[in-house]
């Protein structure tokens, strides 16, 4: 269990999670811990949805590198 | 000395002209390779430089003329059916009349060109690149990349200026979701010749930056469907279908779906659709979250909600239950009590009745027991009474006759009736054994003594 999963990794616990809980592998003891752990994967698969960490100029940079190389 | 006759250049040149002319009077049909097709612009007019190869080797070569208004039809007929222009490098079958001019040589005139043979060319070429694909085991490579999930970083090879672009970037841009994609433009001729290396060389910049980017995407839009056999090129297609991420490719309304497209891992045909196909995709993600946010929600409250009924539930039994023992085991204590009371009084009767009868039997017993024993001492008291004066007076007279008998054994009376002890060494004689001729033995008789000495010995057998 990462505390920074990319996507894919945060998708895939989360659909762990709803598998867990469709088999009813979960208890009420535990049920709060996971609502809350799918509530922070949820936020990091919207956040991962609406922003780019990406930017044009560093890769324009990369590119003035590797033509000067 | 020169008797021969001498012709000017004019006369020579004017010769072959009017000998060419009245050979080749018609116009004929001839097939090609078009090397170059050399238009010039200002002008309009063409000077296509015709070639026949063997394999590399060039065999035959000739210039030829293509005037502007012929060209302009011909190329009008080109891009209707083959949706090409007229290009350098295709082959042609054209009708054309030879012509002889006094400076510039021979050439051919084209007249017409038959497209449907350059289309069964290019048709040919197609075939070959998508056969060779395939036999190098490349055709499928680029379709079996599975798109990442989030295919967020897209490198784009299209024109700036184009609407193709502008289209794609406006779908991407106004999703109502708010997704947000990072782009990134790789400026390249899409149609025509130059194409191929154009795209190429993009293809490989990106090839380098390629942890930068989830997809690439070919956008072309706006102008006519023409000038699209490039994508038809090996090399092109080859570095599409061997991208070591997903291609997708909008080119446009083609007729015929290139090769570029066959083996692209996508192919949207228009931008705008390769713009919803990845707005989907990033749906195809967050659906499921969303899914899953509310399934979790749902179902936690159920489970709360379950597990509250089934508490209560528990608690109702265990009440129930709880209360039934008590009342049953009250009850059962009541009966219990009122019998053990009952059970006492009973069992104290008859327990007394019992210590009186063995009272009144004991008493009984001993009564007649004690007279059946006082009788009975009265008995043995008579009896004693009456019977010891005889019995002293028999036992007395028992025993003066046994004095008597006891008198008649004493060794002396014994002695007086003629029996005789004989002892040898002072112990009286038994046996004859005992004596050796010679010994003396001593002989008491009952009023003295004899010693006599052994003279024979006669044991009895």
């Amino acid at each position: 269990m990462k505390d920074n999963p990319n996507y894919t990794e945060a998708f895939e616990e989360l659909q762990s999670i709803v598998r867990d809980i469709e088999q009813g592998e979960i208890t009420v003891d535990e049920l709060s811990e996971k609502v809350k752990r799918a509530a922070m994967l949820i936020k990091i698969c919207k956040q991962k949805l609406t922003t780019t960490e990406e930017d044009v100029s560093r890769i324009l940079k990369e590119i003035e590198g590797m033509e000067g190389a | 000395m020169q008797t021969e006759k001498i012709y000017t250049l004019s006369a020579v040149t004017g010769s072959i002209r009017k000998t060419l002319s009245e050979r080749y009077g018609s116009p004929f049909w001839v097939k090609a390779e078009m090397n170059k097709l050399n238009y010039y612009s200002h002008s309009g007019h063409c000077y296509p430089e015709l070639v026949e190869k063997d394999g590399l080797r060039v065999i035959a070569q000739m210039k030829s003329t293509f005037w502007q208004a012929d060209y302009q039809r011909v190329n009008k007929k080109f891009l209707e059916i083959l949706k090409e222009p007229i290009k350098d490098g295709i082959k042609i079958l054209f009708q054309a009349r030879m012509t002889f001019d006094p400076v510039h040589g021979l050439s051919l005139h084209i007249l017409d060109i038959d497209p449907s043979y350059t289309l069964g060319d290019l048709e040919l070429e197609k075939k070959e690149t998508i056969e060779r694909l395939k036999k190098e085991g490349l055709f499928e490579l680029n379709k079996r990349l599975s798109l990442p999930l989030l295919p967020q970083r897209i490198a784009i090879i299209s024109v700036e200026t184009s609407k193709g672009f502008a289209d794609f970037l406006q779908v991407l841009e106004s999703n109502e979701s708010g997704y947000r994609f990072f782009h990134m433009l790789f400026p390249a001729l899409l149609q025509g010749e130059k194409a191929i290396d154009s795209i190429n060389h993009q293809l490989n910049t990106i090839r380098k930056l390629i942890g930068h980017f989830d997809v690439v995407c070919i956008i072309r839009g706006g102008g006519g469907d023409v000038g699209l056999s490039c994508y038809n090129n090996y090399e092109l297609a080859k570095t599409v279908a061997s991208f070591p991420i997903p291609v997708l490719t909008g080119i446009g309304h083609a007729t015929n779906e290139t090769v570029t497209e066959m083996v692209s891992h996508l192919n949207g045909i228009t931008p705008t659709r390769i713009a919803e196909d990845l707005i989907r995709q990033f749906h195809l993600f967050a659906k499921p979250v969303e899914n899953a946010r509310q399934y979790i929600a749902q179902q936690a409250k159920v489970l709360v909600a379950d597990e509250g009924n089934r508490l209560r539930n528990e608690v109702r039994l265990f009440k129930n239950s709880t209360e039934n023992l008590v009342s049953k085991n009250g009850q059962l204590l009541r009966t219990e009590k009122s019998n053990i009371g009952t059970h006492v009084q009973y069992y104290f009767q008859k327990s007394k009745q019992r210590i009186q009868l063995f009272s009144t039997d004991t008493q009984k017993a001993s009564n007649s027991y004690l007279k059946s024993v006082h009788q009975e001492v009265k008995y043995v008291m008579n009896v004693l009474q009456k019977d010891s004066k005889t019995s002293i007076e028999k036992n007395l007279q028992g025993i003066l006759r046994l004095e008597s008998e006891v008198n008649m054994l004493s060794p002396a009376q014994v002695l007086k009736r003629g029996y005789s002890i004989t002892l040898f060494n002072g112990k009286s004689l038994k046996d004859v054994e005992e004596l050796s001729q010679g010994d003396v033995v001593r002989t008491i008789l009952a009023n003295g003594e004899i010693s006599s000495e052994v003279v024979s010995l006669k044991q009895e057998s």
